[in-house]
């Protein structure tokens, strides 16, 4: 026992350092910051994508989201609201929720942009409607099942209002080089309490699929004049 | 709350009605300036256009004012009344904001009343241009030249800014044929272009495209037609039919021959596969082999060393012993000297033919059938008998006009003589066939010098006979001849022309019995028991050999040869 003992002690030593350099190797590896999230949330390895890529996703997913609110905004308007309510008055009289900063509307404003500017609104109007959407899921169910479909479309178009939010958080870490640390949903929107009238409620419901169409057209636009602005400077910037 | 609501939009609705039909009992009231629609064609600017309604006072310009409202602000007046046309009102880009609520006033010129407002986004009321640049590009051709795709291409409006990506449109193709009245739309695409599939060639078609946004339902104006116009490829279809002749034509062809080929099978099977030679010995033709001639046979075998006669003279003669007996009328002898007649004439033929290897070559032309044999053996027969029955006149004649070998003269001299005097004969010998003919006369060889052995053992017998009953037989038989007329004149010219026919060197095989029974009476010398034939003449007679004699007397086994007898005899 006594004689073995310094060849175990050289056994292990030589053991600790093995291992000390298996992991040396590897420390480089394992110390990138390349942590992709999937929708469970945990850590998986992630695959390398270029900027184009994921800028084409994006605009994609943009442009879906888009196209889906329009057609579950139409067929409510179908299903639900009264004709008489259906004028394009009425339409525009039903006040979207206000931001906290006020986007432009026009061409040359929105051109006059910068990117950072454009990034960060896109990424504003994601977050600020994934709990407002969550709302309306809610309160489609008290719907009786004409109401099914749109609210399939809802609830896609939560799932992937989300990964667009991860689209736009990688892509600002690319084309701004900034690490959001974390995302805070922000509370813009008042909550109705109580159960408030069949009248009201589809208007009020109305109001809010035609307001989500509009900020998604939005994001959509600023995506795409970012693509424009990243393949080709000089034309984008002209109006 | 929402009941009071309620019960306001009911009494509102009660009162409209009200009203309503109060107004239409009396008059209908005026139609009152509206705006007809407001248009924003890219998405920069739009312009709003109105209608005077009924009231025809409104109508020219001027007369009604436009005010606007940009985001629940001031009302501002219509900044442009004239670029977009009469009753236009034209915003451009710098009023144009995107998500932002307009609303839009119709006023009066004193800008107290309003007639119409309108409110909406600008993102909302986007209708585009139609697009531009329809061309199209020929896919393929179907196989059959009846049908072809198309690549159909256009560019975006080129007021829309596409490529920005300030507006996202999508198109609707559409296509007609000319004569059709419906169009037939095609999918709906963000592409700038779309294949057409299955046109047919030799129709014209109308292809028209248009766009709208992407999210709205607004379509735009079409775009200007395009024509696509493929003729039909008239190659294919003429070589249709020239394929379906040549294939015909070669079906008749092998149809032909193959008529052809069936109908003249025999004949091509000759051409084309000759006959194998069967086995056969040379000389022998297998004619010979039939009934009735195996004296011919025997005469060609005779000449090889291997050769059996009594193979055949066994069966024969047995058969013929009991004909033989049968026959009680000097038929026999009869048929005893045309047989010698015949065989002479057939050993004329048999040595004269050269054999060649076809197996046709034979004693007899292969054309002479039966008859014809019979007929120039009765021919040589009435010669001979012609001779015999002229030889007295002949023997004054012969020694007097032909001094050369009266052997070949007699025949030539008398045919015409016995064959005019002898009818029935010619009709007896006809009638005989060869199996009747006794083989007396047997050939049993043929020297290589072309001398015919005769076997003795018939004459013997004959001679027996004819010596046991020589003087009553004779009698008998030449009473018997006498009945027959024509036998009796034969024999009796055969009887005499034995002796001239010896001295002269008469072909003429000295077989008969009564020719031998005559023998002793005449001046004839004794003769042999057989006489070799020396030679064949050309008119095949036989140039007998008188003087021989058998070397060996033994007396030999009737119309037999042993092979030992045989191989003595032969040289």
């Amino acid at each position: 026992m006594s004689e073995a003992y310094p060849g175990l002690v050289l056994l292990l030593v030589l053991q600790v350092c093995a291992w000390v350099l298996l992991l040396w190797r590897c420390w480089g590896v394992l110390g990138y910051p390349l942590d992709c999230k999937d929708e469970q949330g945990s850590i998986i390895s992630c695959t390398y994508i270029s900027l184009e890529k994921l800028l084409d996703r994006v605009i994609q997913h943009a442009e879906l989201i888009y196209h889906v609110s329009e057609e579950s905004c139409t067929l409510f308007e179908e299903m639900f609201v009264p004709v008489s309510m259906r004028t394009q008055q009425n339409r525009a009289r039903n006040t979207c929720i206000t931001k906290a900063f006020p986007i432009p509307g026009s061409k040359s404003e929105i051109q006059k942009i910068s990117d950072k500017w454009l990034l960060h609104s896109v990424l504003m109007l994601v977050q600020s409607w994934i709990e407002p959407l969550v709302y309306l899921q809610k309160t489609l169910d008290r719907y009786d099942d004409a109401a099914d479909t749109i609210l399939n479309k809802t609830k896609w178009v939560t799932n992937k209002l989300s990964s667009l939010e991860q689209g736009i958080v990688e892509l600002i870490r690319k084309m701004l080089d900034e690490g959001l640390l974390a995302v805070e949903h922000q509370q813009t929107l008042t909550r109705f309490d109580a159960q408030p009238e069949v009248v009201e409620s589809i208007l009020r419901d109305y109001a809010v699929l035609t307001c989500f169409k509009k900020d998604a057209h939005k994001m959509e636009v600023f995506l795409k004049l970012l693509k424009c602005r990243h393949t080709d400077k000089m034309s984008c910037y002209i109006s | 709350m929402a009941t009071r609501l309620v019960f306001l939009s009911l009494v509102c609705g009660a009162v409209s009605v009200s009203v309503g039909e109060h107004l239409t009992t009396s008059e209908v009231p005026p139609k009152r300036p509206y705006f007809v629609d407001c248009r924003s064609p890219e998405q920069e600017t739009f312009s709003c256009w109105w209608s005077a309604g009924d009231y025809q006072n409104l109508t020219g310009p001027g007369a009604l004012s436009v005010f606007f409202q940009k985001n629940r602000d001031v009302w501002r007046e219509c900044p442009d009344y004239s670029t977009a046309g009469e009753n236009h009102c034209y915003f451009n880009s710098t009023y144009t904001s995107i998500w932002i609520p307009y609303c839009v006033q119709l006023r009066s010129q004193i800008q107290d009343i309003v007639y119409h407002q309108m409110c909406f986004t600008v993102d909302e009321i986007v209708v585009p241009d139609p697009p531009v640049g329809l061309n199209w590009t020929l896919l393929n051709i179907s196989q059959t030249g009846q049908h072809f795709d198309i690549l159909i291409q256009w560019e975006p409006p080129p007021s829309a800014d596409v490529k920005k990506g300030w507006i996202s449109l999508v198109y609707e193709p559409q296509y007609r044929a000319i004569n059709m009245s419906d169009w037939k739309p095609l999918e709906v695409e963000r592409a700038c272009y779309q294949s057409v599939y299955g046109l047919k060639t030799g129709m014209e078609y109308e292809i028209r495209v248009r766009c709208k946004q992407a999210a709205s339902e607004k379509f735009s104006e079409f775009s200007e037609h395009l024509y696509v116009y493929i003729p039909k490829v008239p190659t294919k279809e003429t070589l249709f039919p020239f394929t379906m002749i040549l294939i015909f034509g070669a079906v008749g062809v092998i149809i032909v021959l193959m008529l052809i080929i069936f109908s003249q099978q025999q004949r091509l099977m000759v051409y084309f596969l000759p006959p194998v030679p069967v086995p056969k010995i040379m000389g022998i033709d297998p004619e010979l082999l039939k009934k009735g001639k195996l004296d011919e046979l025997n005469s060609i075998l005779s000449g090889h060393h291997t050769f059996k006669p009594e193979l055949y003279n066994d069966d024969l003669w047995v058969e013929f012993i009991e004909l033989d007996i049968d026959d009680q009328d000097g038929r026999s002898h009869h048929s005893d000297t045309h047989k010698l007649l015949g065989s002479e004439n057939l050993n004329g033929n048999c040595l004269n033919i050269k054999d060649d290897d076809s197996g046709r070559a034979s004693c007899y032309e292969p054309e002479l059938p039966d008859s014809d044999m019979l007929d120039r053996s009765q021919a040589e027969a009435r010669e001979e008998k012609a001779s015999l029955l002229d030889s007295e006149g002949r023997a004054a004649h012969s020694s007097t006009t032909d001094p050369s070998p009266p052997g070949r003269s007699h025949p030539g001299a008398t045919a015409e003589g016995a064959s005019r005097s002898h009818p029935q004969i010619q009709s007896q010998l006809s009638s005989q066939s060869w199996v009747n003919l006794d083989f007396y006369a047997q050939v049993s060889n043929i020297t290589p010098a072309g001398g015919v052995l005769l076997s003795p053992g018939q004459q013997s017998k004959i001679e027996k006979t004819a010596e046991a009953h020589s003087s009553p037989k004779t009698q008998k038989c030449q009473l018997a001849m006498t009945t027959d007329s024509a036998y009796t004149s034969e024999m009796d010219a055969k009887n005499i022309s034995a002796t001239p026919s010896l001295n002269g060197n008469e072909p003429k095989v000295t077989v008969s019995p009564y020719t031998v029974s005559e023998a002793p009476a005449s001046s004839v010398p004794p003769v042999s028991d057989y006489t070799t034939v020396q030679a064949v003449d050309s008119q095949q007679s036989l140039l007998l050999n008188p003087s021989t004699l058998p070397t060996k007397g033994t007396p030999m086994p009737a119309g037999y040869l042993t092979p030992e007898q045989l191989n003595s005899i032969m040289p």
